[in-house]
Formats: structure tokens, C-alpha cells, sequence
């Protein structure tokens, strides 16, 4: 019995076996590496996930569709009001639900709002793992920023609940425009110094140029989606690909760079952040100020046939297959999630790199593996 | 099935314990340091200037008991001195990465949270001092101690003031070079001696870049010998009366600031560390004391290594003496003190780095060192070398 | 001199990096002491559930189950017999298990009579998991003390001092802002 993740003890003098995680500070969770070292180059490395199962996918069959939202919120817990989309929205196709004009502006402000927190989250901790710990403390003051105003409005912070068929759960604070306005002529302040501690850094660019580099074919054949695929130099983003909500009515920029390394990945992060400023702008001036939120949805819902809807969540393309068989519980509910398939990319990234550049890179891919696990 | 008692009336009411952190004490703060440079400073006024006068005036030092008490007196005092360093040091660069990165740092132990070291050390003190199954016990225990004692010898050879140091060696420069280096050692061994992986790798990148490291450190502070004609340290201090060595010797004084911040495993060449690569290097298996032996060290280096960009580069002790006679005890009391300010600015300025700036790459922190600094500590040898022709010519 | 460029690029590069934290030594510090420091939670915030009951004392819970069907993790439980003297249900027993409960607020969200809300009130934190099954009485009782408490039904609700229950104004309102734009253009 040996299965593909399975690594035997090395019989090579030169090698030693590390196993990087379970609790490791700079897998972000619960990944373990098992990684082949010689002197501080990598041999190989091999992926074990599955410390976080939780079989989302078997708990939501036995589920009513509204409760089924509450679920997928705990799925990437770090942009988890991203995470309720898809779902909606096949539902929503399936039932034939109307969503009014605001709710898809709102839920366009919150979606972007938390890629802000996520990429945040992301910056702070990356840059923990290049061993600069000054970013992560303001990069999570900012994100506190974003989760009080959410919180004001949807009432929880990191798993907020909030979307609901046809369109929002509730209307927001009278406060929030005006918050979130605020918030990004802070936000806005604040980006510079982050060029200046981050991507501007000599440092950080003599570890980051040219580490991990992930060709474009390679990237399309591992599926790799989101910024690590926008890095790689495919322009593909949900956002554009098939718009949903409000994206079709705003105009915004793909940012890709083509070297694919660990510094296209963090640029093509900090140029989305610049967007979604821009996209929330745009989308405050849009929004309606007074009007329905929530489109009308059957009480009782009886879902019958299959959809796939995707949305471009902080970490890249992530889809939600449902099959209803016309009962109020679903026959089925896939989640395709973007840490997973880019998590695939471990072992063509890290073999030949040094110790250091695994961690670089890892924290580059930036997994979530409440995602990866499900 | 029984029902719980309400947990309504459970609310924690905070018990205050100690002082109220909520209250900000910026002035409680300010006198606090200026207590911790104050008694820093007559620490060292007492074991530089005091002591050896004392023995000197009484004609004790002729006898051998004499000299032997005098010895045993300074290394205690000296102690003291590395012991206060540490502990000010420790506190302070906590609260100043909480200015930076907008805490507050400790505010529980102490007004405004400035006796935390102390706690700290209490709480290390009293924990276990836990050795893991596999490790090699004589080395892992002697392995701390090693690299304390290293950073301790350095503090022997330091002049603080004209007159003032506790071995005024004539290899002075070769006695700190061999002290650091000997620092390595501590690191290296106690890696390795812990049968971990995690702190083997530690150990192989404390020596790749300490080996890597020491030479254009060496060769800088040979530039620094050279141009002042004497490797005794109080020399060349005497020999920037007029300048400072920092502009004739710039190129020595870039490499060596680069090579310390190295020799002191802070940001950005914390490799042997590394904390979030692995998950502390050679100190992994630490705890306790010993671990509280490395981090002694590590603090009374960050005190050691801006001390001698001082010496070697900002004109040591000198400042104006307002027509005191520099002879005087009062001159020296107060160049001691100017010495010590200019300690706090450069310590300072390692604090900032260190807050600021990720972390480099063994590899890419080799390249530098035998690429970068190498070549360019030898330029500045040479540099170093028509500089002291052309004094002595003209 | 092109190496030369790059090195004084590389120095002031990382002098910029300085600049950027020295900036924020005299920024105010965001520290909460939280025990002796609350934060301020805003009453629509999922901290924890209560149950409301009417000025008279009454419950205002009507037994429809909906948030027993409603509740993803099936946390709560409801037993409930005929009201003798009229129409309609008594309530017998209304238990809610927090050690399980997700916070989603699902059943304020689907409660016809706003008898289950939200509060803000989050310190709860007890030593054994058995004292976090809460029953009626105990939901009851967080409900009068309660000050602000939100359900979507009647928006966000605060109890006057002489026990009155009324709604919150428009400011604290989710949904607060039509009203407040018409008030602006009326004025």
C-alpha cells in the first residue's frame, strides 16, 4: 500500500526528510509538507492535507437551502462573505430569482470589502513569513477597520451571513456609505507605506524576483486560478470571464504580470487591492441610496435541476455545483475551491528551491485550508 | 436533567493587579528611562571610574591578594553592567516596537509596564529547564553559557571614557574579533546539540553566515587599526580628537555596520533564527534559563555592537569638555556619558532596522558577504593604508 | 556606476521603508484593554441570542417552531402544548444549545413575533461546557436585561428606563437611511 502522498523514509545519506506542519508557523493553518532536504535545497515536497475536514459537502445534502448559506461561509473563513455567492447565485438561476439593482451593488461593496480584508490578512502574514513582523500589525489594524463597518451592518465580522437569495439579508447601517468612504480615503494613505515596506523593499524583492517562478502552461494545466494565475500572465477573472451582481455596470482592470514568480504574485495582489478601491467608489455612486433589498423568494423552495455558478473570491475561482431534485434539500452541493487547485502546485514550485524560498512561495500561494479541506 | 445556574452574574469584574495599563504614563515613562540610563551610567562610572581609582589610590593593586580582589570585583561589576544592559534593552526595544507598529507594548508590570524584564526573568527563572530525549546534555547545557560569556569578554575591552576600561589591551581589536567569534560557537553547538532538525538547520546557517561574516568584519576593523596605528582600543579613540573616523574610514565603517547587524541575528539576517521558517533555529529546544542565557546574550550584544560603531567610527568618548581638564574625574564621568548617549543613538538605529526590514537568504546573505562586503573591506584596507601614508608623509 | 545607482537605489529604497514606520511612533496606539476597556458593540452584532418578553411580562414567543426548523445546526429545541383557554400554543420549553450554536442568527431572521433577537452582549465565557445549554429562563433573563436588542422584524429596539419598550431611532436603524433622507428633503 503506498498512495501517491504517501513518502517513504529516505535511503539517501545526503537527505534528510523534514516534516514542515501540521503546526507550523508559516503553513498558515494545517498543512504539513513533507519536504526532502539537501543542505537547504528541496528534493522533493509532498503536500498532506486534510487536517481540517469537515465534510461540508455531506453536512449541506442533509440541509435546507437558506441554512446551507451559514456552511459555506466557514469554508474560506478569511474572505468568508466571498464564499456565499456562488451558492446564491445557483439558486437563485435555479428559482428564477430577481435580484433589485441595490442588493447587487451592496453585495458588490461587501465582496470587494472583504478581498480587501483578505488580502490584508494575506499581506500581514506573508510578510511574517519574510520575517518582517511591522506589516502584519497595521495590515491588521486596516482589516479591523473593514470588519467593524461589516459588522455594524451584517452583524458578525469574519463570518457574517449576509447575502441571502435575492439579494441581502438586511439593509445597511445609515453610517455605511459614509464608513466605507472613509475607510478607503484611509486605506488609501495607508497603501504607500505598504509599497514602501513590501514591494519597494530590496529585500523583499532579493528574496521575491525570480523565486517560484510557474510558466503560464503550467499554471492552465494545474488549474491554478486567481492571482497566482494572473501572475503567470493569464487575463482570466470571474469577475470579467462571467460577470455577476453589479461587475458588468463597473469598469476595473485585470492586473496580470507574465514572470510568474513570488513578486508577480504579491504585485498582482497589491494592484487588485488599488482596483477593489476602485470598484467600491464606483459602486457607492451607483448604489441606489433607498429601495429594496432583498428580491421576492418563494418560502417554501423547491429546487429542482443542476447549475454551476463561479465567483472570483479573494484566492481565484470558486464555483458551487448544486442538484436539486425538487425537495428542500439539495441532491447534491460541489464546491470547487481555488486554494485546493493551487495547492497542487506545491510540488512543481518548491523541488530545487531553497528552504527559505519554500516558505516564500507557500505563503505566496497564499492557502486558506478551511477551503482546501472543506 | 439538571439545569445550569445562570451564568449571568459570572461577569468577570476586572481586579486590577499592579498599575492600570489603561492609563497612559508618558511622563512615568520618560523619567523611567532616564532612571535606566541614569543608573546605567553610574554603574558604569562606578565600575570604570571608582573602583580602579579606590585600588590605585590605596597602592593595592602591587600585592597579588590585592589584584585578585580587584579582579573578581570588576568581573562582578562588569556583570552588572551586562545584566542592567539586558534588562533596560529587552524593555525598550519592546516598547519601541509598540510605538512603531502602534501597541502600547507591556503596560502591566511597573507604570506604564516599564519593570516587565524583571517579571520576565522571574518567570524564566522559574520555569523547568527542559531538555528533550535525544540531546547531547554536556553540550546543550554548556552551549548557552558559551555564547553569554562571548558577549560579556567583549565588555572587558571597551573603553568608555579617556583612561577608563577594565583591560586596556594592546590587541584590543584581535580580543573582540576572537570574543565574537567565539559567540558562534555557543550558537552552532547548542543548534546541533539538540538532536533537532529544526535546530541542525539553524545550526548549519548560524555557521555559514558567521563564517561568512567575520571576515569582512575583521578586515574592517583591520582598516580601522591601520589608519589609527595601534590596535589597542583606547588609541584609536584618542586618534579622532580632531575626526571622527566615520569620514576618512566610511567604506570600513558601511561593512562593518552590515557585519554587525549579521554578528547580532537580527532583521534582516536573523537566518540562524528564523522564527517563521524555523520555528526558532538553534534556540528551538530551549526553555528556561537557557534560553534566557541566549537571549541575555543577544541583548548585551545589541548593546556591544553600537558601542564599538562608537569607538571605532563616532570618536568614542569625545565631546566638548567645557575647559574641564580631561584628566579630571569629572571629564571622564562626563565623556563616559557622551560615550553612552551616542551607544543609545546607535542602538536606536539597530532597534529601526530591525523593525523595518524582512529577511535576506542564506545564500543571497553569502553572496553578499563574499561578493560585496569582502571586496569592499579589502578597498577600504587598502584605502586605510595610503590614508595613514599620506599622515605620516605630511 | 550602474552598481553604484543600484546600491544608493537599494539604500534609499530602504530608507523609505524607514521613513514609513518612524511615521507611525507618534501615531495613537489601537491597544483595547479589554476587560477594564468594553468595545462597543453594535446592537444588530450576533454576540448572543435572548428571548424577549412583553411589557406585561408575557412571553411573546408564539411556539411556531420556525426557528427550531430554521436552525443550522439544530441547536434548538421547543416543546409546546395547546392553550387551554383560547386559541394558539403555550410554551413549555426552550432550549438552546450555545456550545453548538453557529451565531448566524437564523432564527431571529425567520421569528414572526421578534420573541428571539440578538443582543450585544458577548461575556458569557463560563468553565464547563455544560453551562452554555441555556433554557428558557435563562434566555428570559438576558432578555430583561437587555437595554438594545435587534430583530429583523421590528428593527432595532431599546427598553426605556420605566421598562417601556420602543424603537430604536432611525440612526441606529439598519434600513434607517430611506427614513432619514425623506426626513432631510421634507425639512
Amino acid at each position: 500500500m503506498r498512495g501517491p502522498t504517501q513518502i517513504l523514509p529516505t535511503d539517501r545519506a545526503d537527505e534528510m526528510l523534514i516534516n514542515m506542519g501540521p503546526q507550523h508557523p508559516a503553513t498558515h493553518g494545517v498543512l504539513k509538507v513533507v519536504i526532502g532536504l539537501e543542505g537547504e535545497r528541496v528534493t522533493r515536497a509532498v503536500p498532506h492535507i486534510g487536517f481540517l475536514h469537515r465534510n461540508h459537502e455531506k453536512i449541506e445534502e442533509a440541509r435546507t437551502y437558506p441554512q446551507i448559506i451559514t456552511y459555506t461561509d466557514r469554508m474560506d473563513y478569511v474572505s468568508g462573505l466571498q464564499n456565499e455567492l456562488p451558492f446564491i447565485l445557483a439558486v437563485e438561476d435555479l428559482l428564477g430569482v430577481e435580484v433589485p439593482d441595490r442588493a447587487k451593488y451592496l453585495r458588490v461593496i461587501f465582496f470587494e470589502l472583504y478581498r480587501l480584508a483578505s488580502h490584508l490578512v494575506w499581506l500581514g502574514t506573508g510578510m511574517l513569513d519574510f520575517g518582517a513582523i511591522t506589516p502584519f500589525l497595521y495590515t491588521f489594524r486596516d482589516r479591523e477597520r473593514i470588519l467593524e463597518i461589516v459588522e455594524k451592518t451584517a452583524g458578525a465580522r469574519m463570518l457574517p451571513n449576509y447575502f441571502t437569495f435575492g439579494g441581502v439579508r438586511r439593509d445597511v447601517h445609515p453610517d455605511f456609505f459614509k464608513d466605507v468612504a472613509d475607510f478607503l480615503d484611509f486605506f488609501e494613505k495607508r497603501l504607500p507605506d505598504y509599497y514602501a515596506l513590501v514591494l519597494d523593499s530590496p529585500v523583499f524583492q532579493a528574496r521575491a524576483v525570480g523565486v517560484g517562478v510557474l510558466p503560464k502552461e503550467r499554471a492552465i494545466a494545474r488549474g491554478a486560478s486567481g492571482p497566482v494565475l494572473r501572475a503567470s500572465g493569464v487575463a482570466y477573472d470571474v469577475r470579467k470571464a462571467e460577470p455577476y451582481d453589479a461587475y458588468p455596470e463597473i469598469e476595473f482592470e485585470v492586473p496580470v504580470r507574465e514572470e510568474g514568480d513570488v513578486y508577480a504574485r504579491f504585485w498582482v495582489r497589491f494592484k487588485e487591492m488599488e482596483e477593489s478601491i476602485k470598484i467600491i467608489r464606483q459602486a457607492i455612486e451607483k448604489t441606489p441610496k433607498v429601495g429594496p433589498y432583498k428580491g421576492k423568494v418563494p418560502a417554501r423552495m423547491k429546487v429542482k435541476g443542476s447549475r454551476y455558478r463561479a465567483v472570483e473570491i479573494s484566492r481565484g475561482h470558486l464555483g458551487a455545483h448544486v442538484v436539486g431534485d425538487g425537495t428542500d434539500r439539495p441532491y447534491r452541493i460541489k464546491h470547487r475551491s481555488p486554494s485546493f487547485a493551487n495547492l497542487q502546485l506545491i510540488p512543481d514550485l518548491l523541488v530545487g528551491a531553497r528552504f527559505a524560498d519554500a516558505i516564500a512561495i507557500l505563503s505566496s500561494l497564499d492557502p486558506v485550508f478551511g477551503e482546501v479541506d472543506r | 436533567m439538571s439545569r445550569m445556574p445562570l451564568p449571568l452574574d459570572r461577569h468577570i469584574k476586572p481586579k486590577l493587579v499592579g498599575y492600570d495599563p489603561t492609563r497612559p504614563r508618558p511622563g512615568v515613562e520618560r523619567l523611567a528611562y532616564t532612571l535606566f540610563f541614569g543608573s546605567l551610567w553610574a554603574l558604569v562610572v562606578v565600575a570604570y571610574g571608582l573602583v580602579p581609582a579606590l585600588f590605585r589610590s590605596q597602592g593595592w593593586l602591587d600585592g597579588a591578594l590585592g589584584f585578585f580582589f580587584y579582579a573578581v570585583i570588576e568581573a562582578l561589576l562588569a556583570f552588572g553592567i551586562a545584566a542592567v544592559v539586558a534588562l533596560i534593552l529587552i524593555v525598550v526595544l519592546r516598547k519601541y516596537l509598540g510605538k512603531v507598529q502602534e501597541r502600547v507594548g507591556p503596560m502591566h508590570y511597573g507604570p506604564a509596564g516599564v519593570l516587565q524584564t524583571v517579571f520576565d526573568a522571574l518567570k524564566l527563572l522559574g520555569k523547568e529547564d527542559f531538555a528533550p530525549a535525544n540531546v547531547d546534555p554536556l553540550i546543550f547545557r554548556l552551549a548557552p553559557a558559551i555564547t553569554f560569556v562571548s558577549a560579556f569578554l567583549m565588555l572587558v575591552a571597551v573603553p568608555v571614557a579617556g583612561g577608563w576600561v577594565m583591560a586596556d589591551l594592546n590587541v584590543g581589536l584581535l580580543f573582540i574579533v576572537a570574543a565574537s567569534t567565539l559567540g558562534a560557537y555557543g550558537v552552532v553547538l547548542g543548534g546541533l546539540a539538540q538532536g533537532g532538525k529544526w535546530g541542525m538547520l539553524g545550526a548549519f546557517r548560524a555557521g555559514a553566515q558567521l563564517v561568512s561574516y567575520e571576515v569582512p568584519l575583521a578586515l574592517a576593523l583591520l582598516a580601522v587599526g591601520v589608519y589609527s596605528g595601534s590596535l589597542r582600543l583606547s588609541d584609536i579613540v584618542e586618534h579622532q580628537q580632531g575626526l571622527w573616523h566615520v569620514v576618512p574610514m566610511f567604506i570600513p565603517f558601511l561593512v562593518y555596520l552590515v557585519a554587525s547587524i549579521a554578528e547580532l541575528k537580527s532583521t534582516p539576517f536573523d537566518l540562524p533564527e528564523a522564527e517563521s521558517e524555523l520555528i526558532g533555529g538553534f534556540n528551538t529546544e530551549y526553555s528556561g534559563m537557557s534560553f534566557a542565557f541566549f537571549f541575555l546574550a543577544e541583548f548585551v550584544e545589541l548593546f556591544l555592537l553600537p558601542a564599538l560603531v562608537v569607538v571605532l567610527f563616532f570618536g568614542g568618548w569625545h565631546g566638548p569638555l567645557f575647559g574641564l581638564d580631561p584628566a579630571s574625574f569629572a571629564a571622564q564621568a562626563l565623556q563616559s556619558f557622551y560615550f553612552l548617549v551616542k551607544t543609545a543613538v546607535w542602538v536606536w538605529i539597530f532597534m529601526w532596522i530591525r523593525a523595518t526590514l524582512p529577511r535576506f537568504r542564506d545564500d543571497q546573505l553569502m553572496d553578499l558577504a563574499w561578493k560585496g562586503l569582502l571586496p569592499l573591506a579589502l578597498f577600504g584596507l587598502i584605502l586605510a593604508a595610503f590614508l595613514r601614508m599620506f599622515v605620516e608623509v605630511v | 556606476m550602474s552598481l553604484l545607482a543600484e546600491v544608493w537605489e537599494a539604500v534609499r529604497a530602504i530608507g523609505q521603508g524607514m521613513a514609513a514606520v518612524n511615521r507611525r511612533v507618534g501615531e495613537s496606539a489601537v491597544t483595547e484593554f479589554y476587560p477594564y476597556q468594553k468595545p462597543e458593540i453594535p446592537p444588530v452584532s450576533v454576540q448572543f441570542l435572548a428571548l424577549i418578553q412583553n411589557e406585561d411580562g408575557s412571553d411573546r414567543c408564539v411556539s411556531c417552531l420556525a426557528c427550531e426548523r430554521a436552525c443550522p445546526s439544530q441547536v434548538i429545541t421547543i416543546e409546546r402544548k395547546r392553550n387551554p383557554a383560547g386559541k394558539g400554543f403555550v410554551l413549555e420549553r426552550f432550549d438552546l444549545d450555545f456550545v453548538n450554536c453557529m451565531h448566524c442568527a437564523n432564527c431571529v431572521e425567520v421569528c414572526p413575533v421578534s420573541a428571539i433577537v440578538t443582543v450585544g452582549d458577548f461575556e458569557h465565557a463560563v468553565y464547563d461546557v455544560n453551562m452554555l445549554k441555556a433554557d428558557k429562563a435563562f434566555l428570559d433573563e438576558i432578555g430583561r436585561r437587555a437595554q438594545v436588542w435587534y430583530s429583523p422584524k421590528f428593527g432595532v429596539e431599546i427598553r426605556k428606563p420605566d421598562g417601556s419598550i420602543e424603537k430604536a431611532p432611525p440612526e441606529m436603524q439598519p434600513g434607517g437611511l430611506a427614513e432619514l433622507l425623506a426626513g432631510e428633503e421634507g425639512a
